[in-house]
């Protein structure tokens, strides 16, 4: 009888090493001695689990799911997946309402916009701050993302007709922060379509990705967001339809964190979700173009978002801003903002986030770019508030580069 | 996307691959799983006695200080080891010129710089040694805790405090001509060990601990740093899972995050390490490289693979993918024409190359030759 | 079918045990060989013995000299002149990383090769193979091509996960059957227990011999043997040990063992509970410095390392494998051989001594993995030969 036929055990967590560079590379580590390191919470902690759950450690609730212990792996052991998965097997505790709050961001966005300038008025304000900081534990010294007062599916609905009269035809999947606080970055996104001939359409409906919803274990809601999410991909999917993305942390999410965390299969639609700067590379590599201004210039640093690093895309986003024309393109060496979603928000993590970030704000200061280009949300508040300097998503950069078409 | 050249591997070899070709005009990507074997480097470049002025200016220009100085090394376990090219970390003297009297410096609670046993293997060789410790927490807050004490957190605190470290040391300095410190100086700054050096009024000699190694952290960023600066594209995290041969070409590969966007290119270049980095795999059957099933040079018999005596050489570190004199391998020998095998994947099939770094270097600016046609 | 049974951490057994000997009065005297029985005439009077850290010669005397020497029993009968014929049968088994299961896992036969999966501690072992050896082989057993094939295809038998699963590593003991009379062919061997009264068998005053059983009977076979030399001493008291639990082991789950000393234990303590039981309220410490991990993979930390050396009677790295698990874990001592070895030395002073001692670790480890030599059991091998020969230069 042949055995062992295989080299590779089919229990990832075992192809570890023990070669320790994960923890060598992992942010948290660096800043924080409470949290054991990527290689003793992920496969070294999984044979201490294996033998009793009693041996699971509350300290995994350090790790960002940052993803960077994965880049690094040589054994191509999927670190943060391992420390996700048993944070959602053994850590039964229930979410506290600070943290409700934070991860559900579709109720959070439904109920603010009829208030926004409201809303907006009051979190800016220190006794607000304060008094958050006190009741729910979220940092006083966090600057909250805005709301919009008008959705960015409402704007888009209204140019249903106009949007279908272009041939060529793409979904687009937004994501809760482009429709309940930065409508601009969705429109950015079909004004670049546009000017290539493509029309944009919604989904028939989409909800929050759901990643705040796993990092707060509130996996019921998550699992729940996941396969409606699927149901509505796989519905412009099967009319032929790619769907694009303009946010690094959704895409990982509908694409790893749904099989690989939550169990839901997305083999049928995972193959045609593409963030734009891809979608759009490989539209002008096969000899589409855009109008560039020819009076554009501007110095852009390019931050990678760690979930970025972790898809391998990277490369898209930076490509795409180094074609425009009159652009000074500076790469910035590739390290976490520290925000990682909801996690910065937390009091108990605020100081933790903003060391992680420092040697990233430090970077931006000495480049002392015109704008920082950035596919994450939450790189992009963190990098606004640490440093002062703005940060546009490399689709903004590339709608302001481009000729009005209309 | 198109290349030049696709550079299989992110290690000393494919980064030595790709920063000569860069520098020729050359378009080229690197694919690497993950870090590489760089992360526990020793500082030395083995095997390669005489460095030619191509194999220096390749360092220097990355910012990589390196010095060539025929001799010996310090090991950590405290015997030494001949060497002739290393790191400026990394002192080398003509043996046994190593000194009389040592004052060996560690940290408190780092466990992974043995000066206790240095100390006894210098002893034995007739030196005479004294260990002091430093206390970390008193030269940087926030002190670390007890499982932060890596060769990387240490070294990432000191690069802002080593000039403490440097009046610690003359301080405690008595008659001793040598001091010896732990490598974990300079992660990001290539000056300071022999800023150090200057400091102290004794021959300064920095040796290795467990892994992380420090100065193989720093040489793998400049490394990198320096291929992307000459137009590199380094793509970390990635694996190429796969790749298209038509006719004996390599059409293109496959990477597990870039899928359909396949990287084609004029020439390929397989650099993906030893078994440790997957290059070889091994079943209890057979040795043999996973990506393109390329012939290997290795008995199948798995008896022959280990010498049972772990002190002595291991059969298996030798095997490797066969190629002919121009580093074209072959599939059920058939050349894969525009394939090229570098680096330590070539176990011990070209033993006039040497090994370890000196092997990674050679072979990767021998096909950097062949690819560009000059010399 | 569900049959009652359990599996055991023979490692923690073993050091309560010990504990509990030396709690009562007794005193244990490890790397002490011996090297010959003291005879006059037909009584024995004592033993001599070898000091192998110290190197120095001792002898010690006493009315009844108990033979618990396993499969070395022969050699020591014959330094009283007294034949006890061993037949040293050899058995291997297969380490497999983790735990496939939490339950024993028996083959539903008659006793055979491979037919048990037990678990313990962080991995699980199948076995075993029966061989014959000859007494020389004893000193050096290895686990040969053909009995890694066996253990493994069998072994799939009993859990098919095992033919994907990371084997750590590969071993061999020796079990003690002995023949119950003087026929050298062995066709006598025994299947139980062998207590042997030499007065009554051989003449010979003031020896016994105990051996033969299994694992499961070590408490009876103890229990024999002492009721003898009781007999012997004219002490009248009947054993038990049968009812006191030993050290460490009295009520309590780990958690709570845990909970009790450190209000929010680690992981890393809820290991050292799970290991030492009770007795793990000897490395509370103030100094944190004592909470770091000097071997990763099995979380053992230099508290519980230095508690080992200090009570333990841990002197080498072998012993401090096998009271805390240091080099058991997937790297097979990789990081921690050198650690610990800086610990030992510091606490015996004797460094030379830890050097020679780290080389033979790491050739006692290797001869484990190379049976198995293949997959990532080879890529860490590989990585461990870098390690010591290019980075630490050993």
């Amino acid at each position: 009888m042949q055995y062992q036929e295989y080299t590779q055990s089919e229990n990832n967590f075992e192809e570890c090493t023990k070669c320790t560079v994960c923890t060598a590379y992992c942010p948290v580590m660096q800043v924080n001695p409470l949290y054991p390191g990527p290689k003793q919470a992920g496969p070294d902690g999984e044979r201490l689990r294996l033998r009793d759950p009693g041996f699971f450690d509350e300290a995994l609730k350090y790790c960002l799911n940052c993803k960077r212990c994965e880049v690094v792996c040589p054994s191509e052991v999927r670190v943060a997946d391992i420390i996700q998965a048993a944070r959602i097997k053994f850590e039964n505790k229930p979410p506290k309402l600070r943290d409700t709050m934070l991860a559900n961001t579709d109720t959070m966005g439904k109920l603010a916009r009829p208030f926004a300038p409201l809303v907006n008025f009051a979190t800016r304000q220190p006794v607000t701050k304060v008094a958050l900081d006190f009741t729910l534990a979220i940092d006083r010294h966090r600057t909250f993302p805005t709301y919009s007062a008008h959705g960015f599916e409402g704007w888009l609905k209204r140019r249903r007709k106009e949007q279908a009269a272009f041939q060529e035809q793409v979904a687009y999947y937004h994501g809760c922060y482009v429709n309940y606080n930065y409508p601009k970055l969705g429109k950015d996104l079909v004004k670049v379509l546009n000017a290539m001939g493509i029309g944009v359409q919604l989904l028939e409906d989409e909800k929050c990705c759901g990643i705040a919803l796993i990092s707060n274990q509130l996996i019921k809601k998550a699992t729940k967001n996941a396969r409606f999410n699927v149901e509505q991909l796989a519905k412009a999917v099967d009319k032929g339809l790619k769907v694009v993305t303009t946010s690094s942390t959704c895409t990982l999410t509908l694409q790893e964190e749904y099989p690989n965390l939550l169990g839901v299969d997305n083999s049928a639609v995972r193959d045609s979700l593409l963030m734009a700067t891809r979608f759009i590379y490989e539209k002008l590599e096969q000899g589409a173009t855009l109008p560039y201004r020819p009076d554009f210039h501007k110095r852009v640093a390019y931050h990678t978002p760690c979930h970025m690093q972790r898809l391998g895309w990277g490369v898209f986003s930076q490509r795409l801003l180094q074609m425009i024309p009159g652009i000074e393109f500076i790469p910035l060496e590739q390290t976490c903002c520290g925000m990682a979603g909801t996690y910065g928000f937390k009091k108990e993590n605020y100081a933790t986030s903003q060391a992680i970030g420092e040697p990233l704000f430090e970077q931006i200061r000495s480049v002392n770019p015109d704008v920082v280009a950035c596919d994450c949300e939450t790189c992009k508040w963190q990098i606004e508030m640490s440093t002062g300097y703005k940060v546009d998503n490399p689709i903004s950069i590339l709608a302001d580069a481009i000729a009005r078409t209309d | 996307m198109r290349y030049d050249a696709v550079i299989v591997g992110g290690g000393l070899a494919g980064l030595t691959a790709g920063i000569s070709l860069q520098k020729a005009g050359k378009k080229t990507a690197i694919v690497s799983t993950g870090q590489n074997a760089l992360y526990f480097f020793s500082g030395c470049f083995e095997s390669i006695q005489e460095p030619t002025p191509e194999i220096l200016s390749l360092f220097s220009e990355a910012g990589v200080r390196v010095h060539y100085t025929p001799g010996v090394r310090l090991m950590p376990m405290g015997t030494f080891k001949e060497s002739a090219l290393a790191l400026d970390d990394v002192s080398l003297f003509p043996a046994p010129d190593f000194g009389k009297k040592v004052l060996i410096i560690n940290f408190m609670a780092y466990h992974d710089f043995f000066s206790s046993f240095l100390a006894q293997g210098l002893e034995k060789q007739g030196m005479e040694c004294r260990i002091r410790f430093l206390n970390l927490g008193d030269l940087a807050q926030p002190e670390l805790g007890p499982n932060q004490m890596r060769a990387v957190q240490i070294a990432r605190k000191l690069d802002d405090v080593w000039e403490k470290v440097v009046q610690e040391v003359r301080v405690l300095l008595k008659d001793e001509d040598t001091v010896v410190l732990p490598q974990v100086f300079g992660l990001n700054d290539a000056s300071i060990p022999e800023r150090i050096r200057q400091g102290i009024p004794a021959r300064v000699v920095f040796a290795g601990t467990l892994p992380p190694s420090v100065p193989g952290i720093r040489t793998q960023n400049l490394l990198k740093k320096r291929y992307e600066v000459l137009g590199g594209t380094y793509l970390l995290g990635d694996r190429v899972t796969g790749a298209h041969v038509y006719e004996d070409v390599v059409q293109n590969v496959v990477t597990k995050q870039l899928d359909r966007h396949y990287l084609e290119a004029d020439h390929f270049i397989l650099a993906s390490g030893s078994f440790f980095s997957k290059g070889l795999s091994s079943n209890p059957f057979k040795i043999y490289e996973p990506l393109f099933e390329l012939d290997m040079d290795y008995d199948t018999d798995r008896n022959t693979w280990y010498d049972p005596t772990f002190a002595n050489h291991q059969p298996y570190l030798g095997f490797g993918v066969k190629t002919d004199a121009e580093f074209h391998p072959s599939r059920h020998g058939v050349p894969v024409k525009n394939l090229y095998v570098i680096g330590s994947i070539l176990g011990e099939t070209h033993p006039e190359l040497g090994s370890g770094a000196g092997l990674a270097i050679r072979s990767a600016l021998q096909v950097t030759q062949l690819i560009t046609g000059k010399p | 079918m569900r049959v009652p049974d359990c599996s055991v951490d023979p490692f923690r057994l073993c050091a309560a045990n010990m504990l509990d000997a030396k709690l009562h009065g007794g005193q244990v005297r490890l790397q002490t060989e011996v090297t010959g029985i003291l005879r006059e005439g037909n009584t024995v009077k004592g033993i001599r013995t070898h000091n192998r850290n110290t190197g120095a010669d001792q002898e010690f005397y006493a009315p009844i000299v108990v033979n618990a020497g396993g499969v070395w029993g022969q050699e020591l009968a014959q330094m009283a002149g007294i034949k006890v014929g061993m037949f040293p049968a050899k058995g291997s088994l297969l380490i497999f990383a983790h735990r496939v299961n939490n339950m024993v896992i028996n083959r539903c036969r008659k006793p055979s090769n491979a037919d048990i999966l037990v678990p313990g501690d962080t991995v699980c072992i199948v076995g075993t193979t029966s061989s014959r050896i000859p007494l020389e082989e004893c000193r050096n057993v290895a686990v040969t091509p053909d009995e890694v094939t066996l253990l493994i295809t069998e072994g799939m038998k009993l859990a098919p996960r095992l033919a994907s699963t990371r084997i750590l590593r590969a071993y061999a003991g020796v079990r003690p059957l002995v023949s119950a009379d003087d026929d050298p062919s062995g066709r006598n061997i025994s299947r139980g227990i062998v207590c042997l009264d030499h007065e009554v068998r051989d003449g010979v005053k003031g020896l016994i011999t105990i051996t033969g059983g299994k694992l499961t009977s070590y408490r009876l076979m103890a229990e024999m043997a002492t009721d003898l030399v009781c007999k012997k001493l004219g002490v009248d008291k009947a054993c038990e040990t049968a009812i006191h639990p030993l050290p460490g082991s009295e009520e309590g789950s780990y958690e709570e063992v845990a909970k009790k000393i450190w209000e929010n234990p680690t992981t890393a303590q809820k290991v050292a509970a799970a290991r030492m039981g009770s007795r793990v309220s000897r490395i509370r410490s103030t100094d944190r410095r004592d909470e770091a991990l000097i071997c990763e993979c099995e979380q053992v930390t230099m508290g519980e390392i230095n508690s080992a050396i200090d009570r333990l009677e841990a002197s080498t790295l072998t012993d401090l494998r096998r009271r805390t698990r240091v080099g058991m874990g997937t790297c097979q001592g990789e990081f921690c051989a050198c650690r610990a070895a800086g610990l030992l030395a510091k606490a015996h002073g004797c460094i030379e001594k830890e050097r020679a001692d780290i080389d033979y670790f790491l050739q006692e480890r290797w001869k484990g993995n190379f049976p198995i030599g293949w997959g990532d059991t080879l890529r860490e091998a590989e990585y461990t030969q870098w390690v010591y020969k290019h980075v630490l230069g050993i």
